[in-house]
């Protein structure tokens, strides 16, 4: 991963042949295609998927039967009732958290698109003393695993008095050394003839980077964008950490509903964890592609 | 390069951006005071661009590294008011004698070997059988078999906790198990790492396909002109070929399982039942803020941060001599 993207490794085969995966389509496979193989091959694929959102299938189908009929096993949810998404919305002020999350996960993926832009051209563009260890340090925030640097990043917040605010989720997490990495890729296969030709028609580098790299780029920083606001819409520990008295992201208001319910209320709490996923699935629904290639040029998370 | 390349004629190519701004320019006879300083104010440039990186990673990643080592030293419970009593190397020499440091190590490696197949040998096996299947049935199944990735993880807690459900939930329904899922010891470490694995698998699998899709195809042609069968050819040169991806999914796998697993361990378990699922994040977790032991948590950190660094320039090492395949 991040170590691996330093020497022409693993990245290559991670990050480049993204786009291959769908080109592929159209290749022989050498040693020649049997029937029986392609067989065996529709078949184990097929159950695999179906095993795979089955959970998914279980979650929103449970969620919309009958408040009586929520223990009934059967596959089809029928009749339909929308009883348990009433319920979860009596329980959990569930627009609320809503629109706390999607703030949190925009500004976040926002603040780490900029930084990421500016440092990633950086290092693409110019040659300076210490470039490569500065990079490293990119790289290394890998190997410093979140619990360790939890304890001082809760004092220092707390000093801020950010604790407890939807600020202190977001500020410290406006740096995302993925994001860096992966731009930077992209940035350095940028045609350096068009950056000699806006240097020569005297645009100043700031420009250069709005105005010629970053249009052209769209579909990287579209795809990186997609990604990051996944991950922070999903993200827990941090916001359980920062905001511990009040849980106003979703993640944190299921969490507290799955453990506050004294009677097992499997309907409402399923509808609140479909409704949870339910952005994130229309975002890949609609951008599949963008969102594949995002996490698959990550090669991370 | 380029400007290597150019004959050296008057109007010689300015260097590219990228060549810097340490590069002297060609009329570097004529540099007066005034340029000198443009130099040097453009020296800076680069620096401004990453400052907004540089410095969230400095007071968010390292500072706080730096003073997590601090912490390990002393004795604290993290309350203002509360005075740091300085302890030497007590909280390590406690971390190495306490069962229960040892413990939660064996069952992070357990569980990390637990997710192996998840992130390996399925991807693989997928990976393989996707290359056999064509066109729009191809995509569905990537598709569908990529989608747990996108749930949250507190979500999928939601969902599983409910199909885990003794008695009603429909695990042991469909299976007539009478199993407790998460509240009997190994079934609880085997829920929880098979519930991140199914998250995980999607990724994976794209992961391997990418790196399948980038391997030469001339190679295992050649190979069948020469009479290898499907099965060698697999075996001695596909799977070579990916070794460098292979190695790249078990660092992930071992760097990230900490944070595949914490949201899962914390709605569901909670690191029981008897600690059965407290790995080692889980208990760290637990002395910073359940106990409120910063002195130790930061010493378990440390350590924890050491053991990291060897294990992930082990498997760099290791991929960068497996990459000697490739050409």
């Amino acid at each position: 991963m991040a170590l691996a993207i330093e020497g022409p490794t693993a990245e290559q085969a991670v990050l480049e042949p993204v786009a291959a995966i769908a080109a592929a389509d159209g290749d022989d496979i050498p040693g020649g295609r049997s029937r029986v193989m392609t067989v065996v091959g529709h078949v184990t694929l097929a159950l695999l998927g179906l095993a795979c959102v089955f959970p998914i299938y279980w979650m929103y189908a449970t969620s919309l039967r009958r408040p009586d009929d929520v223990y009934k096993t059967s596959v089809l949810p029928w009749p339909l009732s929308v009883g348990s998404y009433r319920d979860a919305l009596d329980e959990l002020d569930l627009a609320r958290l809503l629109l706390n999350t999607t703030m949190v996960a925009a500004l976040t993926a926002l603040g780490q698109l900029l930084t990421s832009i500016l440092a990633a051209y950086a290092f693409a563009v110019w040659n300076f003393p210490l470039k490569r260890l500065l990079y490293l340090a990119f790289v290394g925030t890998w190997l410093v695993p979140f619990q360790v640097t939890m304890l001082p990043n809760y004092v220092l917040l707390h000093q801020l008095g950010l604790l407890n605010t939807l600020t202190g989720v977001i500020v410290p997490n406006l740096v995302s050394a993925l994001g860096v990495l992966l731009l930077r890729q992209h940035f350095d296969s940028f045609p350096k003839e068009l950056l000699e030709a806006a240097r020569i028609d005297g645009r100043s580098s700031w420009s250069t980077l709005w105005t010629v790299v970053v249009p052209n780029l769209r579909a990287a920083l579209s795809a990186l964008a997609i990604l990051l606001f996944v991950n922070a819409w999903n993200e827990y520990f941090w916001p359980a950490m920062v905001l511990q008295r009040d849980n106003s992201v979703l993640q944190l208001g299921i969490n507290s509903f799955l453990n506050s319910t004294e009677v097992e209320a499997w309907g409402p709490l399923t509808a609140a964890a479909g409704l949870a996923c339910l952005p994130i699935f229309a975002l890949y629904l609609a951008l599949q592609r963008q969102v594949i290639n995002g996490f698959v040029r990550s090669g991370l998370r | 390069m380029f400007v290597e390349v150019a004959p050296p004629t008057q109007l010689a190519p300015a260097p590219p951006p990228s060549a810097g701004a340490g590069t002297p320019g060609p009329s570097h006879a004529r540099r007066s005071a005034g340029s000198l300083a443009r130099m040097l104010g453009r020296g800076v440039i680069p620096y401004l661009y990453l400052a907004p990186a540089l410095g969230m990673l400095v007071v968010w990643i390292y500072r706080p590294l730096v003073q997590t080592a601090n912490y390990s030293f002393y004795s604290w419970n993290l309350s203002p008011d509360q005075p740091a009593i300085p302890q030497g190397w007590h909280n390590y020499h406690r971390l190495f004698t306490l069962p229960e440091a040892g413990n939660s190590v064996l069952r992070t490696v357990a569980m990390i070997a637990l997710l192996l197949p998840f992130t390996i040998i399925i991807p693989i096996i997928v990976g393989l059988l996707t290359a056999e299947v064509r066109g729009r049935a191809r995509t569905v199944y990537q598709a569908l078999i990529f989608a747990p990735f996108l749930v949250a993880p507190v979500a999928s807690a939601a969902v599983w906790q409910w199909m885990l459900t003794p008695g009603s939930g429909i695990v042991n329904r469909a299976t007539g198990l009478k199993t407790n899922w998460l509240h009997e010891r190994l079934p609880a470490l085997l829920s929880i790492t098979g519930i991140a694995g199914w998250q995980m698998l999607g990724f994976a699998v794209l992961v391997v396909s990418a790196g399948l899709a980038s391997i030469n195809g001339d190679y295992s042609e050649a190979a069948s002109v020469d009479g290898a069968s499907r099965w060698q050819s697999t075996r001695w040169l596909t799977l070579p070929l990916l070794s460098p991806t292979l190695v790249f999914l078990v660092l992930t796998t071992v760097l990230l399982a900490g944070t595949w697993t914490f949201p899962l361990i914390d709605t569901l378990t909670q690191g029981g039942p008897v600690s059965a699922t407290t790995n080692i994040y889980y208990l760290l977790w637990q002395y910073g803020f359940k106990s409120f032991d910063a002195g130790f948590a930061a010493a378990a950190g440390v350590i924890f941060f050491f053991g990291f660094t060897l294990v992930a320039a082990f498997l760099v090492w290791l991929s960068d001599r497996l990459t000697f395949h490739d050409n």
